[in-house]
């Protein structure tokens, strides 16, 4: 990781925290459970379960969270519920008033073994002896994933920024500083600033998918991690762009089946959700078809 | 046949199941979960008008299938592409047997695929000879992520599969339709792998490796060895019903598709009856990329790519001549079951209704 100030992982969140939350379980401490959560992501979709409405219901009874969550079928991967579940634990017990978080995994093929598994701290492996592969290594492709999808809207911002292929796809680690809004690009002396945005949302993916560590890694990289050719710069765009779509329509596919199970109004059918519809105003689906079809796009998410 | 433009456009609905999900069949909790979770998917992508109720969904029958299929002419002619899931369900989800009841009723009508599974061995190569016989089947519906005891699936690319691909090419079953998308229970990495596909499609030149699902939620991988391989090809079924309330996402899907794989590689079906041809063909051949998507993609889905799209890709697979094929139903069994002699007729052809 580079300097402090250029940490992409930090968010506005962090600014908020120094509020004693309530610990008998009012809207203080709610709100502060769900915003450990939020940080949580569906890894097939790299969205916050939050934001896409897994949550069921979060209850708290002093130092004790407990946390139920459905996904959109029972037939979401294993592994995946697997990773959700451990990773809100994990969020929830980093608030310093958390003693135990409890996670519960509702109407899933493997709803019971995952529940039981992640309670205990069991590893994935001891839940399901009979896998052939562990978590770590799908965590690890789906990283990669999100790398190669995040990196089409960085690049472009430096295209659109008049920086030329050559000069992009030379780029290090140490030639490129985020601070606040701006991101600051080193062209060997002459620096071109642009939205901080999506390279901060870029240099996050590579740098958990564990590509870039050090100043002189090289930034842009093809789907296969290896340098990009100037004159292939055109292609990995589009199998970036493609990698968005793929993520998107899995999304549209997991929204609908979601909605299908618990209707548009959330698991518990009381209309009442979890998510802060306030910012996202377009995720409301109200049966209006074409208002609707704006929703998943990934672009239009920032 | 549809109109579009003033033009006939043939449909043949590359993916169709007559599947048996009745109480009585079910033999494992597996069974139940996987018919809710389809019936999830047909509710979250069905008009709510066309959706249909849950008992109706475990088991329509021959003669509503015949109907959705073809009463309106929403579709002229169908690819039966068989779902075993033996562990699951006690005669089997769709069979080639199962979904041979209707293929032979009306033969002129519908393609029937068999199937095979590398595990089954010996046997296995044995059955699928008996399938070739008996049915001439031009194709197998493969299910690599099937659960069968210990083994947590099997890859197309293992030598075991080979020896199975191999008879295909012996025996002239040519089209292998591989089911790679939404996995049954995928435990592993093999989650999100349509690697197998590459090798498979390299190693024989001479099979067409159809991709069910356009390898959804792998659609970036399907794609980049779809462009490298020419004889993968992407059935659009799930992805033809996101048309139904994600339009955009669907225009998506329609662009990197024909970016990638062009337009001779991408096969229409509706995966009856997941969805319903009787209304999802008007909807995708009225689905429209958008202004930002024609120019992002550089393609549009006009009268002479929707044909292809829609009949004349799958017809190259199964040898099928449409012409001779229109001539034909101007009085076979169904147009005359649906009164739809007017409709093959010959002059204009417009839609039954």
């Amino acid at each position: 990781m580079s300097g402090s100030s250029a940490d992409p992982t930090s968010d506005a969140g962090d600014g908020r925290r120094s509020e004693p939350a309530d610990p008998t379980g009012g809207p203080q401490g709610t709100a502060a459970v769900r915003e450990r959560l939020d940080r949580v992501e569906d890894p097939e979709l790299a969205r916050s379960i939050v934001e896409l409405d897994y949550i069921d219901a979060i209850d708290i009874d002093g130092d004790r969270v407990e946390v139920r969550f459905t996904l959109p079928t029972a037939w979401c991967s294993p592994a995946f519920a697997w990773m959700m579940a451990t990773d809100a634990r994990d969020e929830v017990e980093a608030l310093d008033w958390v003693r135990e978080a409890r996670i519960e995994l509702c109407d899933h093929m493997h709803g019971e073994e995952i529940t039981t598994g992640v309670n205990a701290r069991d590893t994935f492996g001891e839940t399901f002896p009979d896998a052939d592969g562990g978590v770590a290594e799908v965590r690890a492709a789906i990283a990669d994933k999100a790398r190669v999808s995040t990196q089409r809207d960085a690049i472009d911002a430096l295209l659109e920024a008049g920086v030329d292929p050559e000069q992009i796809v030379a780029l290090e680690r140490s030639d490129v500083d985020v601070a606040g809004d701006e991101a600051h690009v080193d062209l060997g002396g002459l620096s071109v600033v642009v939205d901080a945005a999506p390279i901060a949302d870029y240099l996050d993916r590579v740098e958990t998918s564990g590509h870039v560590t050090s100043g002189d890694d090289t930034v842009f990289l093809t789907p296969e991690a290896d340098p990009i050719p100037a004159d292939r710069l055109d292609v990995v765009q589009k199998r970036s762009r493609l990698a968005s779509v793929n993520m998107g329509g899995q999304g549209a596919v997991c929204d609908a089946l979601h909605r299908a199970r618990h209707g548009p109004d959330g698991p518990d059918g009381s209309g009442a959700s979890y998510v802060d519809r306030s910012t996202s105003d377009q995720s409301a689906y109200d049966g209006d078809v074409d208002e609707f079809t704006s929703t998943w796009t990934l672009s239009s998410d920032d | 046949m549809y109109e579009m433009d003033g033009e006939e456009v043939f449909v043949i609905d590359g993916h169709v199941h007559m599947w048996d999900a009745r109480e009585e069949n079910i033999i494992h909790e597996g069974g139940e979960q996987f018919l809710q979770c389809f019936y999830d998917y047909h509710t979250g992508f069905t008009p709510e008008e066309e959706q249909w109720d849950i008992d109706t969904y475990r088991h329509y029958g021959a003669d509503k299938m015949t109907e959705d299929l073809f009463g309106n002419a929403a579709a002229d002619m169908a690819v039966f592409q068989p779902t075993y899931l033996d562990d699951f369900y006690d005669e089997g989800f769709n069979t080639t047997e199962q979904n041979a009841e209707l293929a032979e009723e009306y033969p002129e009508r519908f393609v029937l695929n068999g199937s095979f599974d590398p595990r089954d061995g010996e046997e296995g190569l044995r059955y699928l000879e008996h399938l070739k016989e008996e049915y001439d089947i031009p194709g197998v519906k493969l299910y690599t992520a099937e659960w069968r005891d210990d083994s947590k699936g099997w890859r197309l690319d293992s030598d075991d599969a080979f020896e199975f691909l191999e008879k295909c090419s012996e025996l002239g079953i040519e089209n292998i339709n591989a089911h790679k998308g939404p996995t049954i229970r995928p435990l592993n990495r093999d989650a999100f792998d349509v690697e197998d596909i590459d090798d498979a499609a390299s190693s024989f030149p001479e099979l067409n490796f159809i991709v069910n699902h356009v390898g959804l939620p792998r659609l970036d991988d399907f794609c980049w060895i779809a462009a490298q391989e020419p004889n993968v090809y992407g059935g659009l079924a799930v992805a033809s019903a996101m048309s139904t309330h994600r339009e955009r996402k669907f225009g998506e899907i329609m662009g990197e598709l024909l970016f990638w794989l062009g337009e001779d590689r991408i096969l229409f079906g509706s995966d009856y009856a997941l969805w319903n041809p009787d209304w999802l063909v008007d909807q995708v051949m009225n689905a429209e990329l958008t202004d930002e998507q024609k120019d992002e993609y550089g393609v549009e889905l006009d009268v002479d790519v929707m044909k292809k799209i829609m009949g004349e890709n799958v017809a190259e697979l199964y040898d099928i001549d449409i012409e001779e094929k229109k001539r034909q139903f101007r009085d076979d069994d169904i147009s005359e079951r649906f009164d739809l002699a007017d409709h093959y007729g010959g002059d204009a052809g417009a839609a039954a209704d």
